[in-house]
């Protein structure tokens, strides 16, 4: 392997170590990516041996395999593993190993977070399954209907298992998904503009984008049931005045980009499998990327479709009928761009190849069957039937696991170096195509004639014997098939075919480097000559004329490899804690936090006056930090307008007081807004004074910026020791429990901003604050002036609005 | 944090004019803030606003989150990236509150 004389000789050693030790320190994205696949591939199984157990006990009417107890918590754990730990780390997979690759990039833009992504997916995944050790499986379906979620209707610990692991999976998403669109955005190769991008890296953009925008709902919505669940709040309390709509309206605010997240990566994967093995340009490219745009874009103003039985009236019922099938043109100009990719062109049918034309026909059928269900009056007859587990199944199997397999065949020599069984492969095609046609298209009938899904048993006279049982068929086919795969997998790590650098006459940047690549990708950034630049490098453009070759691009600092590390394992694991804690005991909560923080700490002063870690600028000229923390408060937008939205939706629907008229204090009010604004005046002056070096003033800015902060946060305490003697508690009425929750989290955004502040101040004071540290000011300002014009928002809705 | 340097730009996109405001700037803007501030404290004692004190309120608070966005923050003089990293969730959130809010509270856009 050629290696940089640029690569430092002790970034090499660390990068090519072997061991356990190594695997948990690593930072580099193949070595991630390569976690991510092993974990969900995991998972995919266990979530698969679950269906399996759950289809045994439909075989035949009264069947009595499990009861209906387990039932519950077969589906719920399905749903929930497959959706989170099977098919978002499988994609997540492919993002990490792949994309830095596609962008001619060296790794992503976050390492350290990276691997906090992958480590807090481990502990989320395990502490969710840990629940079946203790015997308390969650059971309330992955979509967790509040009320049947709250502590009357579930009081054990299983709810709190499923509400639990889902805020750490939703964490370790959307860290990796920032980390993603700064990646794509400011790391591409020279020459690598945004329309010259793949497919694949484009569908990965939007979808970080949905992970980034539609997770902070969901999120919300988490810990209105946490808080209604452990300390007594009334969200979804309907006798206090809650709306079961509103859990509705925030699962499936994340519930329906969901669908997205799962599905945009596998049309991506298809979108460069299908190109390679027609050995012709993908059909309307660009058509194809707005497109992708417009399903993400179309995908946040669907979601009620989800609950058209749910009695929303006939204007919502009509206007998300409309968004629900204009939805379908974008989804059809990619079907036929993929057909018009492959007619006429000279077609490898390659396992790869399989398995995208597969998903082609499969999605095609699931979003035919989706269109049925963006009519109300037809939905209303297919709701909660195996109708829409059919339509589900050909969408996210059909269509996601599809793309995932074609992306696995295809990426495989690239990332192990050998080939695939191609001929076992085709038979593990033909296995999984008819197995999952078996066991899900007989389900279309099934729920026609009305067989309701999530139920343990039925009745011999239902005539819904025949089908259930062909369905259980097919469903074992589907897994005899995985088994193949798996056994094609270890076969090509042991005696595979060597695969060389470009084993599939491939199109973009991955080919160009050796197979499995090096630990810096590339010994050079390559020249981009345009949308499938490989190709174009090796065979020219239409008419055969190939480019002029460019110079390598120079580095300007050395190829840098970033070192490995161990505080992220150290974060989740302090996570991990304080979520067991949580269920156990209250010692273990704070000894987690304690873990957590000082992991946290360790984490972000691991670098601090690095050399190499000091000029982050990226392609667009920006810094990467100061883009993610940009990205960051566009996530926390929809997190406070979630917070913000329910307090504005349940105002005035308390059922006793006291009200807010009663008891809000305006003059005292309206002086704390005038501290936090006057601190944003102090933070601005802070960072000037650091970016002209001027320590005197840097340190008087920053203590004062967080005197300001604290003197704010004096107010709050004030104020709610105010409420609490005048008789408003979290538990009183539905004003005190959104209240307290928007503006405790608010105060908890503050006290986070004192502390960051704080830290900056002891770095200046010990002298290692200069102005190349600046950056690190400014996004710590950026962060407190977003956390100051939550306030100004809260402040006039709140408390002035009458 | 990050830990990772990319010191090549594409090319396709220049940098941001590293232009700021200065310091006279930012004390203007405070003082404007605290005026206004001020403003909405009083405007709701005004019996003849009544009629319009909501979208009074609403515009001011507007007119306040723009100014620290646009000057404490520095988009006015940064990357529009960064403009659309931040402006098209702010309004996205923004129209699925609404909805969100007419859909569970009866109010707004149009009644259940």
């Amino acid at each position: 392997m050629a290696i940089s004389h640029a690569l430092r000789s002790h970034e090499l050693a660390h990068a090519e170590a072997t061991g356990v030790w190594s695997w948990i320190t690593t930072v580099d994205h193949k070595r991630i990516g390569i976690l991510y696949g092993v974990t969900a591939f995991a998972f995919l199984v266990i979530g698969g041996i679950e269906a399996l157990i759950i289809r045994l006990q439909l075989a035949r009417p009264a069947n009595g395999i499990v009861g209906a107890e387990t039932f519950n918590a077969l589906f719920t754990m399905h749903g929930t593993t497959m959706v989170f730990l099977a098919i978002m780390p499988l994609n997540a997979a492919f993002f990490n190993y792949v994309i830095p690759l596609l962008i001619g990039a060296r790794d992503v833009a976050f390492p350290r977070l990276n691997a906090l992504s992958y480590w807090l997916l481990l502990a989320g995944a395990l502490f969710l399954n840990v629940s079946w050790l203790v015997g308390q499986p969650p059971d309330g379906g992955w979509f967790g209907y509040a009320n049947l979620t709250t502590r009357q209707f579930s009081p054990g610990l299983s709810i709190d298992f499923w509400m639990l692991s889902l805020q750490v999976f939703g964490a370790s998403s959307i860290i990796a998904a920032i980390n993603f669109i700064v990646t794509i955005l400011n790391m591409r190769a020279p020459g690598m503009t945004l329309m010259r991008m793949p497919l694949f890296v484009w569908m990965s953009l939007v979808t970080q984008f949905l992970i980034v925008l539609a997770f902070p709902p969901i999120t919300v919505g988490l810990i209105f049931l946490m808080f209604d669940r452990f300390f007594g709040t009334h969200f979804f309390d309907v006798a206090a005045g809650g709306d079961l709509h509103l859990w509705q309206h925030l699962f499936w605010i994340f519930g329906h980009p969901e669908v997205y997240i799962l599905i945009l990566p596998a049309f991506g994967i298809v979108s460069e499998v299908l190109p390679t093995f027609s050995r012709k340009p993908l059909f309307g490219a660009q058509i194809m990327i707005y497109s992708g745009i417009l399903i993400g874009f179309f995908g946040f103003g669907v979601w009620s479709h989800h609950m058209f039985a749910a009695g929303m009236g006939p204007v919502a019922d009509a206007a998300f009928a409309i968004a629900t099938m204009l939805i379908a043109i974008p989804t059809g100009v990619k079907i036929f761009n993929w057909l018009a990719t492959m007619w006429g062109g000279a077609l490898r049918p390659t396992v790869a190849f399989h398995y995208a034309a597969g998903l082609v026909a499969l999605f095609t059928i699931g979003g035919l069957s989706g269109i049925m269900h963006a009519s109300p009056p037809v939905d209303l007859q297919q709701t909660d039937t195996y109708f829409v587990v059919a339509h589900m199944h050909y969408v996210l199997i059909g269509g996601s696991l599809f793309g995932i397999l074609a992306g696995a065949y295809y990426w495989w020599p690239k990332m192990t170096g050998r080939l695939l069984d191609e001929r076992l492969g085709r038979l593990q095609f033909w296995l999984v195509f008819a197995g999952f046609n078996i066991a899900f298209f007989p389900q279309h009938f099934l729920g026609v004639a009305g067989m309701p899904r999530r139920i343990y048993t039925y009745s011999a006279g239902s005539g819904w014997h025949l089908w259930s049982f062909v369905s259980t068929v097919g469903a074992f086919v589907i897994a005899v098939g995985i088994l193949l795969f798996a056994i094609n997998a270890v076969r090509s790590l042991r005696h595979g075919a060597v695969a060389g650098a470009d084993p599939w006459d491939g199109r973009t940047l991955e080919w160009r480097t050796s197979s499995p690549p090096p630990p810096h990708d590339f010994d050079e950034i390559p020249p981009v000559y345009g949308r499938d630049s490989f190709w174009r490098e090796k065979y020219g453009d239409a008419r055969g004329r190939k480019p002029a070759p460019r110079p390598p691009v120079p580095d300007a600092h050395g190829i840098h490899l970033p070192a490995p590390s161990l505080w992220p394992i150290v974060i989740a694991i302090g996570i991990g804690a304080a979520a067991v804690g949580a269920l156990t005991s209250l010692t273990l909560v704070f000894l987690g936090a304690a873990v957590m923080l000082i992991g946290a700490f360790a984490f972000a002063l691991e670098h601090h006056r690095n050399p190499a870690h000091v000029h982050q600028i990226g392609g667009l000229g920006i810094d990467h930090r100061k883009l993610a923390m940009w990205m960051f408060l566009g996530s926390e937008c929809f997190f406070f307008g979630t917070l913000i939205a329910t307090y504005m939706a349940y105002k005035g629907r308390s059922i006793v007081g006291p009200h807010p008229h009663e008891i809000l204090d305006l003059p005292i009010t309206t002086l704390s807004t005038f501290d936090l604004l006057m601190s944003s005046l102090l933070m601005v002056l802070a960072l000037a004074a650091v970016q002209r070096g001027d320590r005197r003033q840097a340190r008087l800015w920053l203590g004062g910026t967080a005197f300001f902060g604290l003197i704010f946060l004096g107010f709050q305490a004030y104020e709610f020791t105010t409420f609490v003697h005048e008789g408003l508690t979290l538990q009183t009425n539905l004003f005190g429990s959104t209240f307290f929750v928007l503006t405790g989290f608010h105060g908890g955004h503050v006290t986070l901003g004192v502390a960051w502040l704080l830290t900056l101040l002891v770095l200046e004071l010990r002298g290692r604050l200069g102005s190349q540290d600046a950056i690190k000011v400014e996004i710590a300002g950026l962060y407190w002036h977003f956390v100051d014009i939550v306030w100004i928002v809260i402040f006039t809705l709140v408390y002035l609005v009458p | 944090m990050s830990d990772h340097q990319h010191p090549v730009r594409t090319g396709a996109h220049a940098p941001a004019a590293a232009e700021h405001a200065t310091t006279r700037t930012y004390i203007v803007i405070a003082g404007v803030l605290t005026a206004v501030t001020a403003l909405e404290f009083g405007v709701i004692y005004v019996r003849r606003l009544a009629p319009i004190l909501v979208p009074l309120l609403l515009t001011l608070s507007l007119g306040k989150f723009a100014l620290v966005v646009m000057f404490f923050m520095h988009l006015r003089y940064d990357s529009r990236v960064l403009t659309f990293l931040f402006v098209a969730p702010l309004v996205l959130a923004t129209l699925l509150a609404i909805a969100v809010m007419t859909l569970t509270g009866e109010f707004l856009v149009f009644r259940r």
